[in-house]
């Protein structure tokens, strides 16, 4: 298994290469079908298992952030590991590279390729992906999970989120936004306790 | 040039609305292309859309090109993209040395530590939705526990996007 980290790469203050990371999320954006969620799988086996820029619990509390702020999660996402690897210009080297590939592709269909879409065997294999990539988000569930969910309090919250978008059909914003509110106060409780 | 412009206000403001991620965008793309400015009928944007969730990338940014390139060509897609992430990369930019300061605050972490555990949900969240979306029979079904089964029993020693190449594969044999 390939279990905890304790530190990672930018936490040691190495410095990391501007093509190297651009070439990485260059990689990923190429790849990553399913927007944001779908890549957080590939994202943390580049990023963590791969490489070890990154160690798990900062991938999770980026990901909180770039859930937060408006536009594209996978975007956010590289801006803010970007940032942490290699300060403002790592971010904007990251971004552009996350973007490139989806940019270059879709002018590329549209230029050229838009009537194979209507092929039966382009559409089969794009089905076939489209499975796997439920898979894909079902792991990165699996792997979160295991690592969150190992306090009463941490399950309650995230039990709490689940109502609240599945029942509630709450804005995933919303929900997270709860989710941090909620967690603020069982933490508050937990230490009024132990006082 | 005036409809250049106007593209990279519309998708300006479809990139601030574009909170929460993908999916969220589509209503957003459809007020604004479809119904404030008439540049494209309802269908044409439906199947674009269609192609976006299909090709790699953010859909935000793949609408953002695709609808770009057939209101004013190469230009408008490069602008309607530059567009739809200017919102985003400019909080960031002027924010994140913000989050770093209350990063160290205690309330600030016990905040975050609950934002932390709501990611997860949607996480959760986004594997049912999408997963009973893609999903339509038994043989599907399988397909994607299998992958599912796949990348965590070879966790770090397979790369995510050959699962996701072989189940393309996969499909052009069994669908």
């Amino acid at each position: 298994m390939t279990e905890e980290r304790t530190t990672s790469l930018s936490e040691a203050g190495e410095r990391i290469d501007f093509l190297q990371i651009f070439w990485t999320y260059f990689k990923i954006g190429l790849f990553t079908l399913g927007g944001g969620f779908a890549m957080a799988a590939i994202l943390r086996h580049e990023l963590v298992l791969k490489r070890g820029w990154i160690s798990d619990y900062e991938f999770m509390s980026e990901m909180s952030t770039a859930t937060l702020i408006p536009g594209a999660v996978a975007v956010n996402m590289a801006y803010l590991q970007g940032r942490r690897l290699r300060g403002k210009r790592g971010a904007f080297t990251a971004s552009l590279g996350v973007i490139l590939p989806s940019f270059l592709i879709i002018l590329l269909i549209a230029l050229f390729a838009l009537p194979y879409f209507q092929n039966p065997h382009v559409k089969a294999f794009l089905k076939g992906c489209s499975l796997a990539i439920a898979g894909q988000i079902a792991y990165a569930a699996f792997v979160f999970g295991r690592k969150y969910l190992n306090t009463l309090h941490n399950i309650i919250i995230c039990v709490l989120g689940l109502v609240l978008l599945l029942v509630f059909k709450a804005h995933p914003v919303f929900a997270v936004v709860s989710a941090g509110v909620l967690g603020y106060f069982l933490c508050r409780h937990r230490e009024k306790r132990a006082e | 040039m005036r409809l250049l412009f106007q593209l990279l206000k519309s998708f300006m403001i479809i990139g601030i609305g574009a909170y929460g991620g993908g999916l969220v965008t589509i209503p957003l793309i459809q007020h604004e292309i479809v119904g404030t400015r008439g540049w494209l009928l309802f269908d044409e944007m439906a199947s674009l859309l269609a192609i976006a969730q299909m090709t790699p990338g953010p859909i935000a940014v793949n609408a953002a090109t695709f609808v770009g390139f057939r209101v004013a060509g190469s230009a408008g897609a490069a602008v309607a993209t530059f567009g739809v992430v200017l919102p985003a990369l400019s909080i960031l930019f002027f924010g994140a040395p913000l989050i770093d300061r209350v990063k160290t605050n205690r309330h600030a972490a016990m905040f975050r530590e609950g934002l932390q555990v709501g990611v997860l949900s949607l996480l959760f969240y986004a594997a049912w939705s999408y997963g009973s979306a893609a999903v339509g029979s038994l043989t599907q079904f399988f397909v994607a526990a299998g992958a599912f089964l796949t990348l965590v029993f070879l966790e770090g020693k397979i790369h995510p996007i050959l699962v996701v190449l072989a189940c393309g594969i996969l499909g052009v044999f069994i669908f």
